[in-house]
């Protein structure tokens, strides 16, 4: 549907994006997930054409360049309202702004009202609205010319949580109409509505694919163990295996990602009772997505501590 | 279309704002503090008695046109202030609140949405600014003496035109920088230095359109366009229009966040 | 005294001329009143306001429409 190409922003030369590259398929529902200050954000901005990219660009996938505004919705993560309209009056702008025509706008307006569940309050100044109404209002307005591409930029993560089942389940309504990308840094949030994820980190993405692959592909089986006192010299000795494909030491842990489990189980547990190190943690399991998502945040979060 | 809805929405804004009623009401204050004041002064000095006894009032009455022309310089200071007060947050308040986001995002034209919004201003100012000269015009026929009518409308044109002008610098200012204040602090003082430097070079600088004003005297008496009055619009015309562009193209350019 | 006594006869002799100006001060007063009645916010209290506007002739109101209204835009 829409094909990233080589997309760079960069803001006094750090990069935000950093050369993504990607083909956001017809009719399905994309997850960006990724830390705050990930570059989610940005890159949904560089589609919509509210930013333009340092370099690379966004094409769709009929060959067309350049303003493509038509083809997408856009919900900002708080989205600013012209507040003395009522939510009627503002739908019906946007709406003749998409030049949709005068008779329609008022009945599409008040079909989207209804729908995204604040019909009652069209008449009642948008300065008035609660934070979830004026969410709702926000994908009323984005929907309001059918666009071929939805664009939401964290559409959940500032509701309470029954705004946030309600605007959930409008996703996964949505998603029969239209290709959906939304921007989250929750990943169940990603879990829950989306087909496709995309992860990024530091303006890149580092893990994408349906969810189902991408779980898959983290299903890594791994032995975690701890011991007393400096771990460096255990995780090196255990390094030397052939069945150890890496380690690494998290929390404390140290994490052997192996490729056979009964075998490392036994060679592991033998070698740790022959040499006598000092187990305070053994356990057999396999990596998931949330293992994932989690090094990107940390890795992240000590970046940012530094 | 998408033209007239934007037109249509910053009319709307503008009656919310009750700008439709305090804008023209504010103006025509401009406008008839002048001519009362000028009209009054000699009555009131006297009643004050502040003169010493057997010290003669003789303040001339000032020549009709001339109470006329406080007026428009009346609009020319305070005015100015008011328009560029009112003008400086019609594009950067929008994207300092991020409704521009909501907004720019939709397959709007940008020439559309910076003309829009220009000829909406303009409509409010020029109306007010003729109901304010009218006014000044009935005070002036009223206590001084016969102004042409003609006369008067003619030279409130041209001065309409000068202020089109401003609210161009200001429009263009608005695509430069989200803070309304900024906008206001740039508008002026591009206004001041254009005063300032028309009139020091004012014999070479003779179609700034800052010069429009001092040929609206002669233009009120005779009823003529002179040249270089003539000058002076055709520039501020061909200035408006490249503002306008100006700002577009900027619009364009930036980045709507 | 004597002074506001004479302006005050200056006043009433040219009622005719000086109404008209009299009335825009107080059509613009009411309008500003009206409108900070109905407002929900203002930049600063309402009632610093209701001063201005009541007691700063003219100016006052102006500074209303320009400054007290807090922006929903």
């Amino acid at each position: 549907m829409i094909q990233l190409k080589n997309l760079t922003k960069t803001f006094d030369k750090q990069y935000a994006v950093k050369n993504i590259t990607f083909n956001l398929p017809s009719g399905k529902c994309v997850a960006l997930l990724g830390p705050n200050g990930a570059g989610k954000t940005t890159t949904l901005k560089m589609i919509a054409g509210l930013m333009h990219p340092t370099s690379g660009q966004v094409e769709l996938a009929n060959g067309v360049k350049g303003d493509i505004r038509k083809y997408i919705g856009y919900l900002p993560q708080h989205p600013q309202f012209h507040s003395w309209m009522t939510g009627m009056e503002f739908l019906h702008y946007v709406a003749r702004l998409s030049h949709i025509p005068k008779h329609e706008s008022q009945k599409l307006a008040e079909q989207l009202l209804d729908r995204v569940g604040i019909a009652d309050a069209k008449n009642r100044k948008i300065s008035k609205y609660s934070g979830g109404m004026k969410q709702r209002l926000g994908i009323a307005q984005a929907m309001i010319h059918k666009p071929s591409v939805l664009l939401l930029d964290e559409p959940v993560s500032a509701l309470d949580p029954i705004g946030r089942r309600d605007v959930l389940n409008l996703m996964e309504e949505l998603k029969q109409e239209t290709t959906l990308l939304y921007s989250t840094h929750i990943l169940g949030d990603a879990e829950e509505a989306s087909d496709e994820i995309l992860l990024m980190h530091k303006g890149a993405i580092v893990e994408s694919g349906s969810l189902q692959d991408v779980k898959e592909r983290h299903q890594v089986d791994k032995i975690t163990l701890r011991f007393d006192g400096n771990m460096k010299a255990y995780k090196e000795k255990m390094e030397e295996f052939p069945f150890v494909t890496h380690t690494d030491i998290q929390k404390q842990k140290i994490h052997v990602y192996v490729q056979n489990v009964p075998e490392a189980r036994d060679v592991l547990l033998e070698l740790v009772s022959k040499e006598q190190w000092p187990l305070l943690f053994f356990e057999v399991g396999q990596t998931t997505l949330e293992d994932l998502f989690m090094k990107v945040v940390n890795e992240h979060a000590m970046a940012d501590h530094l | 279309m998408q033209w007239l809805t934007i037109y249509k929405k910053e009319c709307l804004e503008s009656a919310r704002n009750y700008k439709w009623v305090w804008v023209p009401l504010v103006f025509i204050l401009f406008c008839i503090m002048d001519p009362l004041t000028t009209y009054y002064l000699p009555q009131i000095l006297e009643s004050t008695g502040g003169l010493p006894d057997g010290a003669t009032f003789d303040i001339p009455t000032p020549p009709a046109a001339n109470v006329f022309m406080m007026s428009i310089s009346q609009i020319n200071t305070l005015g100015v202030l008011v328009i560029a007060l009112i003008t400086m947050g019609t594009i950067a308040g929008e994207r300092k609140s991020g409704v521009a986001e909501l907004i720019l995002v939709k397959p709007v034209s940008y020439t559309a949405y910076v003309t829009a919004k220009w000829a909406a201003h303009v409509t409010l100012v020029l109306l007010s600014i003729f109901v304010g000269l009218i006014a000044s015009w009935y005070y002036v026929q009223l206590l001084f003496g016969d102004v042409s009518f003609i006369h008067a409308l003619s030279t409130a044109g041209f001065y309409g035109l000068y202020i089109i002008f401003v609210i161009s610098i200001s429009l263009f200012m608005n695509t430069w920088t989200k803070t309304p204040g900024l906008v206001l602090f740039l508008t002026i003082s591009i206004i001041m230095i254009l005063n300032l430097v028309t009139s020091v070079f004012s014999h070479l600088l003779e179609w700034s359109p800052t010069n429009i004003t001092s040929y609206l005297p002669s233009l009120l008496r005779t009823g003529e366009v002179g040249q270089d009055l003539w000058l002076a619009s055709l520039f501020t015309i061909v200035t408006i229009v490249l503002l306008l562009f100006g700002a577009i193209q900027t619009l364009k350019r930036k980045e709507i966040v | 005294m004597l002074l506001t006594q004479n302006v005050l006869d200056i006043i009433n002799e040219n009622i005719a001329i000086i109404a008209p100006l009299l009335i825009i001060q107080l059509v613009l007063m009411i309008t500003a009143l009206v409108s900070l009645f109905r407002a929900e916010t203002t930049n600063g209290p309402k009632w610093m306001w209701a001063l201005i506007i009541l007691f700063i002739n003219t100016i006052g109101p102006i500074a209303y429409f320009i400054f007290g209204r807090s922006h929903e835009s």
